[in-house]
């Protein structure tokens, strides 16, 4: 087919994408250099106070809450990863016919309510919680004991990022996993492979872009989010996405840079991913 | 007497309650090429999926120079397999997918690259080691997968319909390149194929199989010129076959007629089935002539006529290399050296 009309076909959807995503992305990227009074250009005048108050060494306070951020992230991503593959692996290589099921089957708890849901972790993880009640009447009792507050709150954000985000890693490794022709496995058996190596040399290259996809759909959200964060620590601690939450209607103009460095963030990292997947399928 | 390498004792494999291999008896030599023929559903890539041990038998013995291997994992026979859809691993480019197995063998590099730039020689696709597996055409997969498995020296070369991808042309070119290879490594070949004129060309042996087992083992032309029973008349080539009667040595009679045949392992008034290949029937005037009939159709088929001439009611297919007219009277005339009686099997119809 001509390229020329093919071409006049994307029209619509680039139109589309510039009044929706890039002319607003451009607004925020602006006003993150502005100083204005809410969403309104009066009296507006350009500086860069929004992206001092967040790179200065002055005040590193908002520096510590981006690696924070980053921190919580990054390990929740690798724990559901660490959890989500193996998952992921033996469903979709288990004889069942109705694989999908077993698999939904696994996580649907993960698919309650997710308020309710870290509230009840909250509680387990608390010093007087509901299983030791019970357990109390039994004789018996339990509680988690932290070396001190700050590691509590660090384990129980983590925990609670990775039960809520889980299923997005199952999900896409899941799916990639299902779809490896059996006869590749068996060409790899046949060259001489073990099962330890097959995986290593064929199954796992050929589940790459399974990985990328759940490692971005767990990191983006445990990056920007910040509910979670909150209701684990009690309102103790702050992520990138409480700042946004708090300064939102008083500095919009900080808010807006805080978004554009999650932006960049996010698309810094998805472009490391996407490298090392494709050194990944070619280097093995 | 050539050596035996693999011998399979009474082999069964179920599916679901039905076998697909029924207690098959087979033993294949040295440097041989064999072949499983048969129509799809009739257990040979069964057959070959437990040589390479993918399956495993339900019951009998896979013996390898004379130890049982039933329980020896794929990976650790000495065997090889070009798989029906080739399963290449599309992650890795050419050269990787041929190194693969030297690799698992942690063969020194130096000879890697060596042994693959030989193999992908001897398959004739040199200047290919670094090209994309998707990048590549049928033929070219085919021709990787075939490296990609002798490469490793194999002593015996598993291929599962290797050719039924790819177009006539190019099939009958690998049918030869093939061949040549098997005669030039001296691997044994154990070839499955549901193609008769594949299994005709290139083997020494030809298996063929129906409903799990097995109905005749023989050379090529053992096999085409002396059939077993109807089921492999009809599947190797064409034939007329008829109901019969051995009259007494060397007289049978079909057709209504008596005919010198040269068969004798029958009694004096046994019903036979009586087997003429297409090239075996000649027409000639119809005055005198036993066979007299009309002939219903004739096509052209290159080198010769496919004609069908109607006897009594019955269709007689005849390759010749003059054409004769629709509606033409002709008769027909058989040497008695090419008359084969075959043993009537009553669940055949």
């Amino acid at each position: 087919m001509n390229i020329k009309k093919l071409g006049k076909l994307a029209l619509p959807y680039l139109v589309w994408m510039l009044v929706l995503v890039g002319i607003p992305l451009l607004m925020i990227f602006i006003l993150s250099f502005m100083n204005t009074d809410g969403v309104s250009f009066a009296g507006a005048t350009w500086t860069t106070a929004a992206w001092e108050k967040m790179f200065t060494l002055a005040d590193t306070t908002n520096l510590q809450i981006l690696g924070y951020t980053f921190l919580t992230a990054f390990v929740a991503t690798v724990i559901c990863f660490l959890i989500g593959y193996p998952m992921a692996y033996i469903v979709a290589r288990s004889p069942f016919s109705n694989k999908f099921v077993i698999l939904i089957l696994t996580i649907i708890p993960m698919w309650s309510n997710s308020l309710l849901r870290n509230v009840a972790l909250k509680n387990i993880l608390s010093e007087s919680n509901i299983l030791d009640s019970l357990l109390s009447r039994i004789g018996l009792s339990f509680s988690i004991v932290f070396a001190n507050q700050d590691q509590a709150t660090f384990i129980s954000i983590v925990i609670g990022l990775v039960l809520t985000f889980l299923p997005f890693m199952i999900l896409p490794i899941y799916t990639v996993i299902e779809k490896i022709d059996e006869s590749l496995l068996e060409a790899s058996m046949d060259l001489g492979a073990n099962r330890v190596r097959t995986f290593a040399k064929v199954t796992f290259p050929l589940s790459m872009k399974g990985v990328t996809t759940g490692i971005i759909m767990v990191f983006l959200p445990c990056f920007s989010g910040f509910a979670i964060q909150k209701l684990l620590s009690s309102g103790t601690v702050y992520v990138l996405g409480s700042l946004i939450e708090v300064n939102y209607i008083h500095d919009i103009n900080f808010v807006s840079m805080l978004s554009i460095v999650i932006l960049v963030l996010i698309f810094g990292s998805m472009m490391i991913v996407n490298k090392v997947d494709k050194e990944g399928a070619t280097l093995v | 007497m050539a050596k035996k390498l693999i011998e399979l004792k009474d082999i069964t494999k179920m599916y679901d309650g039905t076998a697909v291999v029924d207690h098959i008896n087979l033993y294949i030599n040295e440097n041989e090429f064999i072949t499983l023929l048969g129509p799809s559903g009739c257990g040979k890539t069964t057959t070959l999926r437990m040589i390479g041990g993918f399956e495993k038998p339900d019951s009998g013995e896979v013996v390898m120079n004379g130890a049982v291997v039933n329980d020896i994992p794929p990976y650790e026979r000495p065997i090889n397999t070009v798989f029906q859809r080739y399963a290449l691993f599309p992650h890795l480019n050419v050269y990787d997918n041929i190194a693969f197995g030297l690799r698992n063998q942690k063969v020194p590099k130096a000879e890697i690259a060596e042994r693959v730039e030989n193999a992908l020689k001897m398959v004739s696709l040199p200047n290919f080691a670094l090209r994309k597996v998707a990048n590549l055409s049928g033929g070219q997969m085919q021709r990787v997968a075939i490296a990609r498995a002798i490469v490793n020296k194999p002593k015996i070369l598993l291929l599962d319909e290797p050719l039924a991808a790819l177009d006539l042309k190019l099939r009958q070119n690998m049918q030869y390149e093939l061949k040549e290879m098997q005669r030039k490594l001296g691997i044994t070949f154990v070839y499955v194929t549901h193609d008769q004129e594949e299994a005709l060309t290139m083997s020494d042996t030809i298996v063929v199989m129906k409903d799990g087992v097995i109905q005749q083992i023989g050379t090529p032309t053992g096999i085409y010129n002396e059939p077993k029973n109807r089921f492999v008349a009809r599947f190797i080539g064409e034939s007329n076959i008829l109901d019969g009667v051995y009259v007494r040595q060397n007289l049978v009679s079909f057709m209504g007629a008596e005919f010198d045949c040269v068969d004798t392992q029958f009694a004096d008034g046994e019903p036979v089935d009586v087997v003429i290949r297409p090239e075996d029937l000649d027409i000639i005037d119809a005055v005198g002539a036993k066979l007299i009939g009309e002939v219903s159709s004739s096509i052209f088929r290159g080198v010769h006529f496919e004609l069908c001439v109607m006897v009594q009611g019955k269709e007689f297919v005849i390759h010749t290399y003059e054409n004769r007219k629709v509606g033409e009277h002709v008769g027909l005339r058989v040497d008695s050296y090419e008359i084969h009686l075959m043993k009537v099997e009553h669940v055949e119809h």
